[in-house]
């Protein structure tokens, strides 16, 4: 398949749209599963993200009347469908090259603040006091993930750089070949330190426990979601599972996507289960054992440990490379 | 910085009863508050000055449900007080098992709900699966999970068989070890530290000046237990601690709690080793004469006053009581000064409120 046809399959069937969707619900009913098991509870049936979206399908959808009417409307669409952009984009090793035009490192950043970006404009067009203090959490934490998550980025596409013979190449494809040939870049000693930085940035991106700090139900009642109702609740469920399959794919995909299978299903099944390892430690196992932190906690944590662990990485590596 | 204004309450996730606060707040940080209540008022001391003196015992027990058996047991002290009764001397003993065992629940579900708050929820099941330990003590002891229906003027209305000790003791012995851990977690986990060390702090002297009683006062430094200071019930005959904590922050006031549970559950072994023999109450209903008294006994969250004045008839003339929510959550204005949105709830929790009480 090519061409206009092409884009529109893996928009929305592989790997993006169903498959990604698909996969995200996997993953947050095993998520809350384990996590219930964690506390010696029973916890709900895997399909539960199924459940509670034909629920929410059925709901009949409120909109404050203070509000922004189309701002507000508009808000989980866009960032649902930024989301489906990036999943579109992010290869499957040994399945997908991914897409020529969106084979870029720096784009897929850009994009993954998308959801966030929605976030903050559909809370701040609610009206809600609740939801104005979520943004400017939403936007403090946004800021503070995303430093540490650049110096990674910048961090690999400088060794990928390296064997290609320019001074940083952002390629995903150029990313996964060189780890073809070398080895996951996880194996590299120098890299440990830029892949905890990683992990610490998945709970702050999916907003899980400590860093749900923008929604704390027991503090802002759950902020900027707090008016949303019926379906636009239920496509801000969906950006999230979409968003959990999306990090945790590129962590597989910039630390260890090799060993992929010979045949096509096989790798499918080894992403998919590298995947749901990296929602596993840096999700469930955090959220189970961690209480929530304060707005001014969690920008201090980003900016001393996450950081200095990548820069660290980058300091090695740039050592590495040119001396 | 303009400021603007954010209610929590009257219905807010993290309130397990309804009242309202009105923060003024300055980006993340609380310039003022305003508490504003009345939401649950319903009217049970006119209600009781219709009821009859026994009638009331029933009533008083449905003031509040996690101190639920303070309530009655003040007011039939009060009651006993006034026609001069001596209840049996087990009746006194069975009376602070009671009163100790709800105080056990009361405070685990207080370190539970604490855990809650600042998002930890599975400390927050490790302390509920603890408390359904204790839960099960009250449903086999006294048939009921939440009002136990313990008191009556004159006595008790239960009594412990030796097989029932036995199960009591057990099931407290094995509240130990967790206990033990659920300390240690409050004491030593960085994440939860970061939530409540240093933070809604009521000096000792702020503290004195507004009155606090209960875990609240022994957070901020101030030894006053109504068990220990004005002995009732079989207190004088019993050896426990009374605990204190200086540091005044929300750590000071979870401590006090987990420690006070440790003395409960050594109060409840003491009384059940100590049980003397004889009847469990009077074998008749006394009359109350015409006159006035007051008592006072230490709630899970304080000192509970009850002042009750009669007339010879069976109706009380006048009953009033001050609970202990009402001088501590006007300290919550001290608390709450100058801290971040974010500790708000935690520091409401820490006070341990109970709104229903107050209002009543």
């Amino acid at each position: 398949m090519s061409g206009i046809m092409g884009y529109f399959y893996n928009l929305v069937v592989f790997p993006g749209g169903l498959f990604a969707l698909a996969v995200g619900m996997f993953f947050a009913g095993i998520d809350r599963k384990i996590y219930a098991r964690m506390q010696r509870r029973v916890g709900p049936p895997i399909y539960q993200p199924i459940i509670d979206l034909i629920k929410l399908m059925h709901k009949e959808t409120l909109i404050p009347r203070t509000s922004n009417q189309k701002a507000f409307r508009l808000a989980p669409l866009a960032g649902f469908a930024g989301m489906l952009v990036l999943v579109t984009c992010i290869p499957v090793p040994g399945v997908f090259q991914g897409i020529g035009q969106l084979d870029n490192l720096l784009l897929i950043l850009y994009i993954l603040a998308i959801p966030a970006i929605a976030l903050m404009v559909g809370a701040s067009s609610s009206g809600s006091p609740f939801g104005a203090v979520g943004v400017s959490r939403e936007m403090v934490m946004t800021i503070a993930y995303e430093v540490p998550l650049i110096i990674v980025i910048l961090t690999i596409g400088i060794k990928a750089g390296n064997a290609s013979g320019v001074l940083a190449d952002f390629s995903l494809k150029s990313i996964i070949s060189l780890q073809k040939e070398t080895g996951s870049i996880l194996s590299d000693i120098t890299m440990v330190p830029a892949f905890i930085a990683f992990l610490c940035c998945i709970p702050g991106t999916l907003g899980a426990v400590p860093f749900d700090i923008p929604e704390a139900e027991t503090e802002i009642a759950e902020g900027p979601i707090l008016e949303y109702s019926g379906i636009s609740l239920g496509l801000f469920k969906l950006t999230g599972w979409l968003k959990m399959f999306a990090v945790s794919a590129l962590a597989t995909v910039l630390f260890y996507p090799v060993p992929y299978g010979s045949h096509w299903l096989l790798s499918v099944f080894l992403f998919i289960l590298k995947c749901l390892f990296t929602i596993l430690i840096s999700v469930t196992l955090v959220r189970a054992t961690m209480a929530r932190m304060r707005i001014d906690q969690a920008y201090k944590f980003y900016l001393r440990i996450p950081t200095g662990l990548a820069l660290l990485s980058l300091v090695l590596t740039i050592f590495h490379v040119h001396v | 910085m303009s400021s603007y204004k954010i209610p929590i309450g009257p219905i807010h996730v993290v309130l397990e009863e309804p009242i309202y606060f009105q923060l003024e707040m300055e980006g993340e940080t609380v310039r003022g508050v305003d508490i504003r209540s009345g939401h649950v008022h319903r009217g049970i001391e006119f209600l009781a000055m219709q009821k009859n003196i026994y009638q009331n015992i029933t009533l008083v027990e449905r003031v509040c449900s996690l101190c639920s058996n303070n309530h009655p047991f003040t007011y039939c002290m009060a009651m006993e007080r006034i026609g001069r009764i001596k209840i049996p001397e087990r009746a006194e003993f069975l009376r602070v098992i009671a009163d100790e065992i709800k105080r056990i629940a009361s405070h685990l579900f207080n370190t539970a709900i604490l855990a809650h708050i600042i998002g930890f929820d599975s400390l927050f099941m490790l302390v509920m699966e603890l408390r359904e330990k204790i839960q099960d003590v009250k449903e086999s002891t006294y048939g009921n999970r939440m009002n136990i229906a313990a008191n009556c003027i004159g006595g008790v209305r239960y009594d412990i068989s030796s097989e029932q000790a036995g199960f009591i003791l057990n099931s407290l012995q094995a509240m130990k070890k967790p206990l033990e851990e659920i300390t240690k977690i409050y004491l030593h986990n960085g994440s939860v530290r970061r939530r409540i060390e240093g933070i809604g702090v009521l000096t000792k002297d702020k503290a004195v000046e507004y009155g606090v009683v209960g875990p609240v006062a022994r957070g901020s430094g101030i030894a006053y237990d109504v068990r220990a200071d004005c002995p009732y019930a079989a207190y004088n005959q019993l050896s426990f601690d009374v605990i204190t904590e200086n540091t005044g922050d929300i750590k000071a006031r979870a401590v006090v709690r987990i420690r006070e549970i440790v003395e409960s559950i050594s109060l409840v072994e003491q009384c059940l080793k100590a049980l003397p023999e004889g009847p469990t109450c009077l074998d008749y209903m006394p009359m109350i004469p015409g006159g006035q008294a007051i008592a006072k006994s230490e709630a899970p969250r304080g000192e509970l006053m009850y002042y009750a004045r009669t007339n010879g008839s069976d109706i009380p003339e006048r009953l009033k009581w001050r609970v202990p929510t009402y001088p501590n959550w006007e300290a919550l204005k001290i608390m709450l000064a100058g801290c971040k949105l974010a500790d708000v709830p935690v520091i409401i929790g820490s006070i341990d409120p109970c709104v229903s009480c107050t209002e009543r």
